[in-house]
This record gives C-alpha cells, structure tokens and sequence, in this order.
C-alpha cells in the first residue's frame, strides 16, 4: 500500500499543476494571449499530431539531440579516459576544459554559424561543445579513481596497453561515464532546441519561434509541454539502460537524475 | 625460489614528502616453501608483495624470481589481493575466464578449468554470481580460484583473510593448506596475526615497525594435521615467541602515529 502511495506520489502532483493550469486559465485572471488553458493547448498538440507536424518538428529535434550527444560520446568518453591514463595529456587539456567548462557555449554560436551556416551541421556542433564537457569530465574522473588493485590484477595477466583500457578501465569507470552520459543527454536536448530557436528552421524549437512570430499563444505552449515530455522521456531510458548495463553494480538503482 | 637483496622502497606523497616504507630488506624463499611476512600495519609487508609481484619498479636492491630479476608482471607470480580485486562487471566465472583467456588458453579447456578451480574453492552454484552479490569470505575464494587458475608458481597473498569473520577465517586456512599440500607452489603469505602466521607458514619472517626491515627468521614447522594444534604447547609457545618480537614493532608503529 505505502509503496502504491510512493509511486502514483509523482504523478498527483503533475496532475494537480495541471489542474491548477486549467483552473488558472479559465478564471480569467489572465487573457487567453497570455495563457491559454491547458486543454486547449491539449487539443492543439492532438491536431499537431494528427497532421504529422509535430512528428516531424520531434524527429528533427531528436535527430540533432542524438547526433550531437553520440558525436560527444565517441569524442568525449576515449578523450576521458586518455586524460585520465595520461599526465602528458592531462597537462595539455587540463587548461581547455578548466577554461571551457564554465563558459557558455552559445557565446560560440555566432562563430559556428559563420563557418558552418545555419544547417543540421551547426545545430549539432552546437550540441557536441555543450554536451561533451560533462562527458569528458565523468570519463577522466571514473579512469583516475580506478583501483590499481584491478589494474594488476589484468596486468599480471599479460593484458597492456589499449587491451588495459578496453578490458578493465573502460568497464570499471563505466558507473560515472554513464552518470556523465545522463547528465549530457538533456543538455544536448536543451541546445539542441536554443539552437533551433537561434537560427530557426524545422524542430520543436524553431516551431515554437514560428508561433511566436505569429502570435500563436496556444502553438507556444504547446511547444514547452512537448518539450518538457520528450525530456521526461529520455531522461528515464537513460536510467532504465543504466540499470540494464550496470546490472553488476551495487547500486544499479542511482542516479536517476529525475 | 625467490631472492631479495637489500631492497629498498621510498614512496613520494602528492606534497612532495617522501616516505621510507623499506629499508634494505634481503630474504631467500626455497622453492614450495610457505613462508609467512608478519609485522605491524603500515610496515611495508604490502609494498615488499608488490615489488615481488612486479607493480612498483625497484629503485633499490634486486628481486630475483628463480633467477631472473623481477622486470614486471607475470603470470608466474599470481597475486591475491587484500580488498580481492575482482572485477565487479565481471560473474566469478568470468572473472577466472579472463586470466585464462589473457595467457591463450584455448576456450574449450578454459572453461573446464576455471569450473574445476571454482569447485576448488567450494563456489559451485555461484559461477554466474557477480561479486557484489557475495559475501566477503565468498569473494576472497573467487579471488583465490581466480588466482590459481593461471597456476603460478609463485603465491603472493596479501592479507587475503583479514577481512573475514573468525570462522571463515580457520576453515579458509585450512582450506589454503589443502591446497598446497596437493599442488605445492612457493607461498608470499603477509599477515599482521601471527596465530595465522605460525599455523601456515614453515618459517616466519617478522619485520620491524616502518621503514621496514626483516627482525628475525623463525622456523615454525608442526604436524599441521593435528585437529588440536592450536592448543599444543609447541604451538602456544612459538606463538608466544614470535608475539613477543612482535610486541615491540607494534609499540613503535603505534608512537608513531598521531593518536
Ligand atoms: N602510495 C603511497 N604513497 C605514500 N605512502 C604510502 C603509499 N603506499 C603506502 N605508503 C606508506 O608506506 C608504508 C608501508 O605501507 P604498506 O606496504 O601498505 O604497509 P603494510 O602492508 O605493512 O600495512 C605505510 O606507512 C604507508 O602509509
Ligand atoms: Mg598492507
């Protein structure tokens, strides 16, 4: 029963915001203009939906999320680990990433949009500066923290160089890589969409700057609920594939970043 | 047979401070003899095992391992470790799987051998288990059947039962000793107990208080399949001797410490 409670817990309380939306909404406390009620915007996702407009502004802003996040993947998690294995390295990209970090990559976008033009290319460089810093980071900070105990241990039996790395440093960092992974998932989603907003263009983002420029009320919030959805969903198949791939970890449960 | 001579370990900390954790340590270890490393915590007794295992470089001294010096890891020194170092992503099969398949042993007879070294250890029905899902004196047995899957001939074991309860304890003592008396390998066995030292070692080499160095040499040979051993007065008395040499080193670590 207690643990019934503690599952539809989550659930109540988006039901009320929603109710209190509707409510709100429709006490005329506020123009239509201003916020629409949420049945409406409901209503307008269902029509978006059913002449396959939103399909294809998600698919576009999901293809440059994915693009961009596996692209920062790739990079990101050797990168990690060869900055984490290496002092020479680690000396050289100490600086760039300590620099880099912090700053805000959007400041870049006019640069990007200089060289790369207002296409697929950008938007998802965009996505790569932003979303392969938390990678890079998880990766160097699993490889340094593993035991030296395990290290030998594969050592001893004749395993070397990028065998070293495959077979015991990879696996062993994998817990934090993948935090690092669940933290760059949204972060791609949210540049992902700012960039659509920037320079415009197919995507939920760029819809959303559409309806605006056309004073489509109810096509902006709709925007920020399909949003808000789609992140909802990634977010937890990252923490439903994390349990899958860390089945032998202790904690196999967290960190859901929910 | 092993040959230390005058070997000496320095650690650097990360502020610049050095630490002498050796200082001219020189002992002789026959072929399949089991000896015993005894001295108080922090002597060195886990950085003499690494430097034989080949994990830190020899600044100082040599260490020869039936005649040749000791350049680095080998699968002719299996090591098990104080906090067992298995693979967590890896199941107590997979985990023995990985030496054998690291030192090229065909698959069909890997498979069979590392199945015979998990019932070596008595993990039968545990073979798929990851190590998070065992108990402590449980891992230290994968560790061990891990370890003498590659069959070395040389043993270098770090404590491996210091963190077991009491009773696991005694039954994976005896445990090791059945397993050496059947496959006789040279055995590296550091301890702090020296109860444990005296019942499985033939000689015990009891080491100062940090930086460390070889005390004394004592021989500690019994009828081992005596069920009362550890009651008999040869054996109380040995442990007496060698606790008082002990004693001494313990003290000294201890003023060394802050509290
Ligand atoms: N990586 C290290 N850096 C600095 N000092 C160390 C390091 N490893 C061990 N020491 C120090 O060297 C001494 C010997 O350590 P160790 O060989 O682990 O002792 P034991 O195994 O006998 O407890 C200890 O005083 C310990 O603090
Ligand atoms: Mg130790």
């Amino acid at each position: 029963m207690a643990r019934l409670i503690w599952r539809v817990a989550p659930w109540a309380v988006v039901l009320a915001l929603a109710a209190a939306w509707e409510i709100f909404a429709a006490s005329g406390a506020v123009t239509p203009f201003m916020l629409p009620r949420l049945s409406v915007v409901l209503e307008r996702i269902r029509a978006d939906g059913a002449s396959g407009e939103l399909w294809q502004n998600l698919a576009y802003t999901l293809y440059r999320s994915f693009a961009g996040f596996f692209i920062a993947g790739a990079l990101g998690i050797p990168l990690g680990i060869l900055i984490g294995r290496n002092r020479a390295v680690r000396w050289l990209f100490d600086p760039l990433i300590s620099v880099g970090f912090p700053m805000p990559k959007i400041a870049f976008l006019p640069i990007v949009t200089l060289w790369l033009g207002f296409h697929d290319v950008s938007k998802i460089t965009m996505v790569v500066l932003d979303a392969s810093f938390p990678v890079v980071t998880a990766a160097i900070a699993g490889t340094m923290s593993v035991e030296r105990e395990l290290l030998w241990s594969a050592r001893n039996c004749g395993a070397r160089g990028a065998a070293l790395l495959r077979e015991v440093v990879l696996p062993a960092a994998l817990p934090q890589i993948f935090t690092g992974l669940q933290v760059a998932l949204p972060i791609a989603l949210i540049v992902a969409i700012v960039a659509e907003m920037k320079m415009g263009g197919v995507g939920l983002g760029g819809a959303m700057i559409t309806a605006t420029r056309f004073a489509d009320s109810p096509g902006v919030f709709a925007g920020i609920v399909e949003i808000a959805v789609a992140g909802y969903v990634l977010v937890k198949l990252m923490a439903v594939l994390r349990r899958r791939l860390l089945l032998w970890h202790p904690e196999a449960l967290a960190p859901a970043t929910v | 047979m092993i040959q230390i001579e005058g070997v000496s370990h320095t650690y650097r900390t990360t502020d610049g401070r050095d630490i002498p954790a050796l200082e001219g340590v020189s002992l002789e270890v026959r072929e399949r003899e089991f000896i015993a490393l005894l001295g108080p915590s922090g002597c060195g007794k886990s950085t003499l095992l690494y430097l034989i295992g080949g994990f830190l470089p020899i600044a100082s001294g040599s260490v020869r391992v039936h005649g040749t010096p000791v350049t680095g890891p080998g699968p002719d020194r299996g090591v098990v470790f104080q906090h067992f170092a298995l693979f967590p992503w890896k199941t107590v099969l997979g985990n023995v799987l990985y030496g054998l398949e690291k030192l090229g042993v065909p698959r069909d007879v890997r498979e069979k051998r590392a199945r015979e070294f998990i019932d070596m250890v008595g993990l039968t029905g545990f073979e798929e288990s990851y190590p998070s899902h065992l108990s402590g004196g449980m891992k230290q047995r994968a560790a061990l059947a891990r370890t003498l899957a590659i069959d070395p001939k040389v043993l270098l074991m770090d404590e491996p039962f210091g963190a077991l309860d009491a009773q696991t304890r005694s039954l994976m003592q005896a445990e090791l000793l059945a397993i050496w008396h059947r496959s006789p390998k040279t055995v590296i066995f550091v301890t702090h107990d020296v109860q444990e030292a005296v019942y499985l070692a033939q000689r015990v080499f009891v080491m100062s208080a940090r930086p460390g160095k070889i005390k004394a040499v004592v021989e500690t040979s019994f009828e081992r399949s005596d069920p009362h051993i550890f009651k008999s007065k040869a054996f109380v008395d040995k442990v007496d001797e060698i606790w008082g040499l002990v004693r001494d080193e313990a003290m000294k670590a201890q003023k060394g410490r802050p509290f």
